[in-house]
């Protein structure tokens, strides 16, 4: 996977002290730490208390993360922490006060950690995608993609495109998105990086 | 498909895309926009202070400590440049910092407006009653130092 070069100019605007720069760092990487409080099955309550523990983590440390790029690895690494410390406590309190991660017990949902910071990626990387693409675009593509989705004919009608168009308008417009930066460098570019993005492990398709 | 590469073809990329907005939708603003400000504590002077003791984690018997009420709940937070030691005592929350110095503590509860008092001589304070929800506190020292703890549930 390649490292995309947005993150680390974010990472270098907050270390600045750009507030707007850590809006979107936050508003980039909520789903990822999220989604592992999801699969650790935590409450609200405690993943808001896992989330504001990581973010004031995040926000101490982020002068002194060697790697910027590394930073969906630390996320993810930090989240998980802070969610085993919840469980083993039963509630949770700060984060000290676990063993480094190589002392830890056998954890199940360890392997899960690098998916989601793959799956976490590529989906900040559409969206970022997305949020770029011409208003047009946007809104064709979020049309085709509301469930239950409106038939051609509605389309055509609210967008004020001819019914006939729709069909190549959408092909330029996912086009453009795939040719999108944010894309190209989170899933590798023509020479081939493959990226898995399915769940079953073991499982080989293609 | 396990696999996918630049080469998604247009029903691919559009299911991705999918699934990264809902994956976005899934998670509340509220969590978001507590993340968002943790901002202000960027790089001013408050120094984290993280849990270094706690009697109910001290050894096995924590659920049956926890169960008890009875059973003296002891704390200690550590910053870079302060110790923040704290026990539950029946009625309040008693608590001092080292080194010994005279300092404002602000109690910030989860839910509830922050509320503040000042420390002795030495360092010395009490909190009454003991906050019932999760709370902060906020040290400030007569010397400029300010340490922030992580949540507290007692």
């Amino acid at each position: 996977m390649r490292d995309d070069p947005s993150v680390i100019a974010l990472v270098a605007r907050v270390v600045d002290g750009d507030q707007e720069a850590w809006n979107e760092l936050v508003e980039r990487y909520a789903p990822l730490v999220w989604s592992i409080c999801v699969r650790y099955q935590l409450s609200r309550q405690d993943t808001d208390d896992v989330g504001q523990s990581v973010w004031l983590l995040l926000i101490e440390q982020i002068g002194k993360l060697r790697e910027p790029a590394a930073l969906p690895g630390w996320l993810a690494t930090t989240t998980r922490r802070e969610c085993l410390r919840i469980l083993r406590a039963g509630r949770r309190y700060d984060h000290e006060g676990l063993p480094p991660d190589d002392q830890l017990p056998p954890d199940p949902l360890a392997p899960m950690i690098e998916q989601e910071i793959i799956v976490a990626e590529r989906n900040a990387a559409l969206r970022a995608a997305f949020a770029e693409l011409p208003q047009p675009c946007r809104e064709l593509l979020s049309m085709l993609m509301s469930d239950p989705s409106p038939g051609y004919a509605e389309i055509s009608a609210r967008l004020g495109m001819a019914v006939g168009s729709i069909g190549p308008t959408r092909a330029r417009c996912l086009e453009r998105l795939r040719r999108s930066p944010h894309l190209v460098a989170v899933l590798g570019d023509q020479t081939g990086d493959d990226i898995e993005v399915k769940e079953p492990r073991g499982e080989q398709g293609d | 498909m396990s696999k996918v590469t630049k080469g998604w073809d247009d029903e691919e990329v559009l299911a991705a895309l999918q699934q990264a907005l809902r994956a976005q939708r899934a998670v509340p603003p509220e969590f978001i926009e507590a993340g968002k400000n943790a901002f202000a504590w960027h790089n001013i002077d408050a120094e984290l202070a993280q849990l270094t003791y706690d009697s109910t984690l001290d050894s096995g018997l924590e659920l049956s400590l926890r169960a008890e009420a009875a059973s003296i709940r002891a704390l200690t937070f550590t910053s870079r440049h302060l110790t923040i030691e704290l026990e539950v005592a029946q009625d309040s929350l008693l608590g001092q910092i080292i080194p010994a110095q005279p300092a404002t503590i602000k109690i910030q509860p989860r839910e509830d407006a922050e509320t503040s008092l000042a420390t002795d001589e030495i360092g010395c304070f009490s909190i009454q009653p003991i906050p019932a929800g999760q709370f902060r506190i906020h040290c400030h020292t007569a010397a400029g130092v300010d340490a922030l703890t992580g949540w507290i549930a007692l």
